[in-house]
């Protein structure tokens, strides 16, 4: 009974071995490591499937490694694959506040001589730049929060009167904050609203309300930092039973840092009677453009999102990382903004349909 | 406890028979022993002069809808801790359930491309079984390997996550959001049970009521409960007076795997849009909502209004802070000192009865 346990025990382990990474598992000479700060995020999981995907037409091996949100985990892990034998490393780094974190990596990088290239989560320049194999794909992290202002002030401006509830002159909003001490949520709470204004303004209404007066820092948060839906549906139904239409001072927009959360918010805005064919139509933004949310935005529950582009992201980093190879220029043949020598910007886009 | 008594004197009458110091001793008895009534008292009063609109119809059905919401995985929790273990993969087991419930109930399925809706108690049995099959893997472990139930939730913990993971990636989801549930699926759970005036109450207030009275009953008024309370107070003393310990530590996880089910196939529904996060933290603040309703810690003590009690006290807390544009981080705060002051006052109650 034992040994049968026992012989069970190392069959399981062999095989979850073999059934880790998307990769056949190579004789550990010439792969790609990729790792990602955790296999748990909505979109990374779609960059992650059309890396995989890019990797395998290109030929080249590859091993994705989860974080799970650990920059200790991570650490560990590219030490690990560079004894392996990797041939080049593409790192979603956890810890994106954290010079010493980038820099640690980037030296574990320099002492093995491969090539590294960071992307989607910001690194600083002064680092990057100090090594000629190192590259970083990102986004303007203030570009979906402008271009998300841009949308909603445009939308509004076309449909005030329509928005306008309670017919007091000013559109009320609601602003959903994915998370404390992260730039890329700070400029999307910031720049979604002042843009938004900026439109009004500029055409002669009055800038965005706030739904709750009291509240200074003007937006709800996911009290896990999660970005989740749960948290946008819980913060939506307990604000719709104080601001209603029976009380005349429905919150008349919402905006939210990623779709998550807006799709959790349009759950229970439909749950009090709000966004279904017939019924009175709340606009709300969102941002990355997943397919919930474009399945949303078809059936006319969600207005708007902003278009984080997967693909794009996923093919720029795996042509770095060729050229790299191949002892090419960095960036060449790569499309997206180019920002000096050591970065190039993926462009977001609006999105409100096909 | 059990002196002999002539007649039964009320109370009051007691009290007045007291010296002042016993009365004394008496009333701060009473009040500790009601902490937690009074607790909420003292909240919903400050709360509803600071902002009346807190004590509104709508307000008090958010807080029911919401409480209701979270009390089956409390319960679940709640039959842990009563036999002196916890279960920390209470939130990722929610989780899973979530996304195997909206797995089978999607209208166009992309993790099993060209699967038509399962009828709702195909998905429900699904998910129950699922969570009956992870409680028996945890509460075999910790009665045949006598393993810690902190260890042995945590590795199940872990071993769910990699499951939502996986079943994420299945078909040409990509670990995508699930969303676009069918109505039926959506009616169930979300739709009218009735109004109270312009207000709706959801139906799985309903059912969470329901599980509410199975749970006191099987607590109650069953052998396996009071086996649960006699394992959880002295395991050795259990076993020499003929109790199956094992079998009852095995139950009482493979109830709680269900309940967690039952909390996951609900919110599938309720926020419509389940990924890798949902679920996420739901055991800290089931277990939090445990131990301020009095459910202790050191094994064998617990009853289901202490549950019910927790989970509405940290919902007021939460919804009122909200109503009072409280600084969102402060929660944080606020609970933890709730937790505190309330594990306190329970330690209290053990000292003395020992």
């Amino acid at each position: 009974m034992k040994k049968i346990i026992a012989m069970l025990l190392a069959l399981a382990m062999v095989l979850s071995l073999a059934a880790c990474g998307g990769a056949p598992a190579a004789k550990a000479d010439g792969e790609v490591a990729v790792f990602w700060y955790t296999f748990g995020d909505t979109y990374l999981s779609s960059v992650r499937a059309a890396m995989n995907e890019a990797f395998a037409a290109a030929g080249v091996k590859y091993q994705d490694y989860d974080a799970n949100n650990s920059q200790t985990t991570q650490t560990e892990q590219i030490q690990t694959a560079i004894t392996k034998g990797a041939s080049a490393l593409v790192v979603n780094i956890v810890d994106a506040s954290s010079d010493d974190a980038t820099q640690a990596i980037l030296d574990m990088a320099k002492n093995a001589n491969l090539p590294i290239v960071f992307f989607n989560r910001s690194v600083s320049e002064a680092i990057v730049s100090s090594y000629d194999k190192a590259a970083y794909v990102g986004t303007d992290y203030t570009m979906a929060g402008h271009m998300q202002g841009k949308m909603i002030g445009d939308y509004v401006l076309a449909n005030y009167d329509a928005l306008d509830l309670n017919a007091d002159g000013s559109i009320s909003y609601v602003m959903f904050k994915g998370q404390e001490g992260n730039m890329e949520a700070d400029a999307r709470t910031q720049f979604g609203v002042e843009d938004a204004d900026a439109v009004l303004t500029a055409a002669g209404k009055p800038a965005l309300v706030f739904y709750d007066e009291a509240n200074a820092a003007k937006y709800l948060l996911d009290q896990n930092g999660a970005w989740s839906a749960a948290q946008g549906q819980e913060h939506m139904q307990t604000l719709l039973s104080k601001y209603n239409v029976d009380n005349g001072n429905m919150v008349e927009l919402v905006i939210a840092n990623n779709d998550d959360m807006a799709l959790g918010a349009i759950s229970a805005l439909q749950a009090a009677g709000f966004n279904t064919e017939g019924k009175t139509y709340i606009p709300v933004f969102g941002v990355d453009a997943t397919d919930a949310a474009k399945e949303k935005i078809a059936d006319k529950s969600m207005t708007g999102t902003i278009k984080q582009d997967a693909v794009g992201m996923a093919n720029a980093v795996v042509l770095i990382a060729q050229n790299f190879k191949d002892g090419k220029p960095a960036f060449e043949g790569v499309t997206g903004d180019l920002e000096g020598t050591w970065r190039i910007n993926i462009p977001y886009a609006p999105y409100t349909g096909e | 406890m059990s002196e002999l008594k002539v007649k039964k004197p009320s109370k009051i009458d007691e009290l007045k028979a007291m010296t002042p110091k016993d009365r004394n001793r008496a009333i701060g008895d009473l009040i500790m022993n009601n902490a937690m009534f009074i607790i909420i008292a003292i909240a919903v009063v400050g709360i509803a002069i600071a902002e009346p609109s807190f004590l509104s119809v709508p307000s008090i059905v958010n807080i029911i809808s919401l409480t209701a919401a979270k009390l089956p995985i409390a319960l679940g929790v709640g039959g842990c801790i009563i036999l002196a273990g916890t279960d920390i993969s209470a939130g990722r087991q929610v989780g899973l359930a979530a996304c195997i419930a909206a797995g089978l109930q999607l209208t166009t399925n992309k993790l099993f491309p060209g699967l038509p809706v399962m009828p709702w108690y195909v998905a429900l049995l699904a998910v129950m079984a699922v969570g009956a099959v992870v409680g028996f893997v945890n509460g075999f472990c910790m009665a045949k390997f006598k393993l810690h139930p902190f260890i042995v939730t945590l590795s199940t913990q872990l071993i769910v996550y990699g499951c939502i993971l996986l079943f994420l990636k299945l078909g040409t989801n990509a670990g995508q959001t699930l969303s676009g549930m069918s109505q039926t699926y959506q009616d169930l759970i979300k739709g009218t049970l009735f109004r109270v005036g312009n207000t709706a109450v959801p139906n799985y207030v309903l059912y969470s009521a329901i599980i509410t009275v199975i749970v006191w009953v099987i607590w109650n008024k069953t052998t396996f409960g009071k086996n649960m309370y006699a394992v959880g107070s002295n395991e050795e003393a259990a076993n020499v007076s003929g109790v199956n310990v094992t079998k009852t530590i095995i139950l009482v996880f493979v109830m709680a795997g269900v309940l967690y089910a039952i909390t996951g196939f609900m919110d599938a529904s309720r926020i419509s849009s389940v990924n890798a996060t949902t679920g996420l933290n739901y055991e800290s603040d089931a277990i939090a909502a445990c131990v301020i309703g009095g459910i202790s810690f050191v094994g064998g003590i617990g009853k289901v209004s202490g549950a019910i009690i927790g989970v509405l006290l940290l919902q007021v807390i939460f919804t009122g802070l909200t109503y009072l544009s409280v600084d969102q981080n402060l929660l944080f705060i606020v609970k933890g000192v709730i937790i505190l002051v309330a594990c306190a006052i329970d330690m209290r109650k053990y000292l003395v009865r020992k």
